[in-house]
């Protein structure tokens, strides 16, 4: 008995995790594969329902506007201009403050894929 | 290899010693387990290094416009790409830096090519592969990552090896001009030698440098040590931050004080470096401030690194990076990419650059048929 009520908590805090918002300023790197370093992440969401808005890029002083922004269950899914290129990322919650998954980077005559982790920070 | 069938060759060639037997052998164990990658690299290099005027050529539609009259200011260009794209967005500029060569607006979806003197839209980049990123994604990580990285970065020590071993087995008989017929193991012999020592310097320079970039993390860090801890101060006074003082505000920007003009952006940005010349201006959508890119047309090496952020409001100049800048480790590193590209001098060194790496595949195929030629008369 002790052991399902154990397994029904831990379902209703996973659940509840997977159900909190993404809203925040989220912080990590991405490290493009075949790359020889991690690039800095600031990544600041504003969820509304399954919309996600909000701003990334490498530093506070430094952000560019959260496109196409969705939410379906626990995954994130938004893109960013940053100039020549275009970051798609695909994330998958994997608790509260903790995300991770893939990248996607296309210019116009090159395309990256790079690997992303991030952690809440507020 | 049979040393008696290279006497007989007429060769007389010392492979007597067991050092230049064991030279021999890394020269081609180096060849026949590196030399695929290396060939990558030649062929990909040589794409690479005149990957503008290729990709020009490639897109002539989109990338030359006939000189006329005025040329449009970027408010104006922007406008018209603006009302053909259904308002989307403004990512950046980048102006035309030659009066034949067309304008391009970034766009989110893509980037779109303007002729400055009229304002068509000549055409759109949409984003992903082209053959010139497949070129450098197989000369960069063999176009599977990290391995691909790690065998890339590997196969420059390979050549440098293969180049050292190749100087080594030559230099007793050295050898210089071809002879026999091109089905002569002879006349493989001697082009392999020959086009080998002819070209040694220039694949030596291309191996050095491009194995530095490939081990760049390693090597900025045992530059940053060499050249010293004041480095670090300098590095940071890359990014140094300062308030400086814009010009008056034009008459349009009056009517509308709460954003400058993209235009007024760049002029403020070219009082801050007289000669230097915007290759890209960034919206302050994207990034939080204007952000204008410019060339030092006299500074091959790292002539682009300027870049100057504007507050879209003020006009002030929020920060600064400049090129002059860099700290020593930081400049080495730029002259070795600029080396390596074929950049360093302009036209003549590309031109050198791209020889450099045509030679690659005839190297490997001198060799190959030498090796072939050997096993064959061993069995024999």
């Amino acid at each position: 008995m002790n052991k399902l009520k154990r397994t029904l908590v831990i379902i209703v805090l996973f659940a509840a995790a997977m159900a909190s918002e993404v809203s925040g300023t989220w912080s990590g790197t991405f490290k493009v594969r075949g790359g020889d370093h991690s690039t800095p992440q600031i990544i600041i969401l504003k969820q509304d329902g399954k919309k996600l808005t909000g701003s990334a890029g490498p530093e506070l002083g430094e952000q560019y506007p959260v496109e196409n922004g969705q939410i379906d269950g626990d995954r994130v899914r938004f893109e960013v201009t940053s100039g020549e290129w275009r970051f798609s990322y695909d994330l998958k919650r994997l608790g509260p403050d903790e995300m991770k998954g893939n990248l996607e980077l296309k210019s116009v005559d090159d395309k990256r894929t790079a690997v992303v982790s991030l952690s809440r920070t507020k | 290899m049979s040393v008696p069938h290279e006497r007989k060759m007429g060769l007389r060639l010392r492979y007597d010693s067991h050092m230049h037997r064991l030279i021999l052998s890394v020269h081609l164990s180096v060849a026949l387990l590196g030399g695929v990658f290396i060939l990558l690299l030649g062929l990909t290099g040589s794409v690479l290094v005149f990957e503008p005027e290729l990709d020009r050529l490639f897109h002539p539609h989109l990338s030359y416009v006939k000189p006329r009259g005025n040329v449009l200011t970027l408010a104006e260009i922007g406008e018209g790409v603006s009302k053909q794209f259904s308002g989307e967005p403004i990512v950046a500029y980048l102006p035309s830096e030659t009066a034949d060569l067309s304008s391009q607006v970034i766009l989110p979806r893509g980037i779109v090519c303007v002729n400055q003197y009229t304002g068509e839209i000549l055409g759109m980049r949409t984003r992903g592969q082209s053959i010139f990123g497949w070129a450098r994604d197989f000369h960069v990580r063999l176009a599977s990552g990290d391995v691909g990285r790690i065998v890339m970065r590997w196969s420059g020590v390979a050549m440098l090896v293969s180049l050292a071993s190749g100087l080594y087995l030559w230099w007793p008989g050295r050898r210089l001009g071809i002879g026999g017929g091109w089905r002569s193991v002879r006349f493989w012999f001697d082009v392999h030698n020959s086009v080998g020592i002819l070209s040694l310097a220039p694949l030596l320079i291309l191996a050095v440098t491009g194995t530095v970039i490939g081990f760049e993390d390693q090597a900025s860090s045992f530059l940053g040590k060499l050249t010293g801890a004041g480095e670090a101060s300098a590095r940071q006074s890359v990014a140094r931050r300062q308030t400086v003082p814009a010009a008056p505000a034009t008459t349009s920007e009056l009517i509308s004080p709460q954003v400058i003009t993209p235009d007024r952006a760049v002029a403020i940005a070219r009082a801050q470096m007289p000669g230097a010349i915007p290759y890209r201006v960034q919206m302050p959508r994207y990034g939080g401030a204007y952000r204008v890119n410019l060339d030092l047309p006299g500074d091959r090496v790292a002539g682009g690194r300027n870049l100057i952020a504007i507050d879209q409001s003020s006009g002030t100049v929020i920060f600064s990076t400049r090129s002059s800048d860099l700290s020593s480790s930081e400049r080495i590193l730029a002259t070795n990419e600029a080396i390596h590209t074929g950049e360093v001098f302009g036209m003549a060194s590309r031109i050198l650059a791209w020889l450099t790496c045509v030679i690659v595949p005839v190297q490997m195929m001198s060799g190959l048929v030498l090796w072939l030629r050997r096993k064959r008369h061993a069995r024999s």
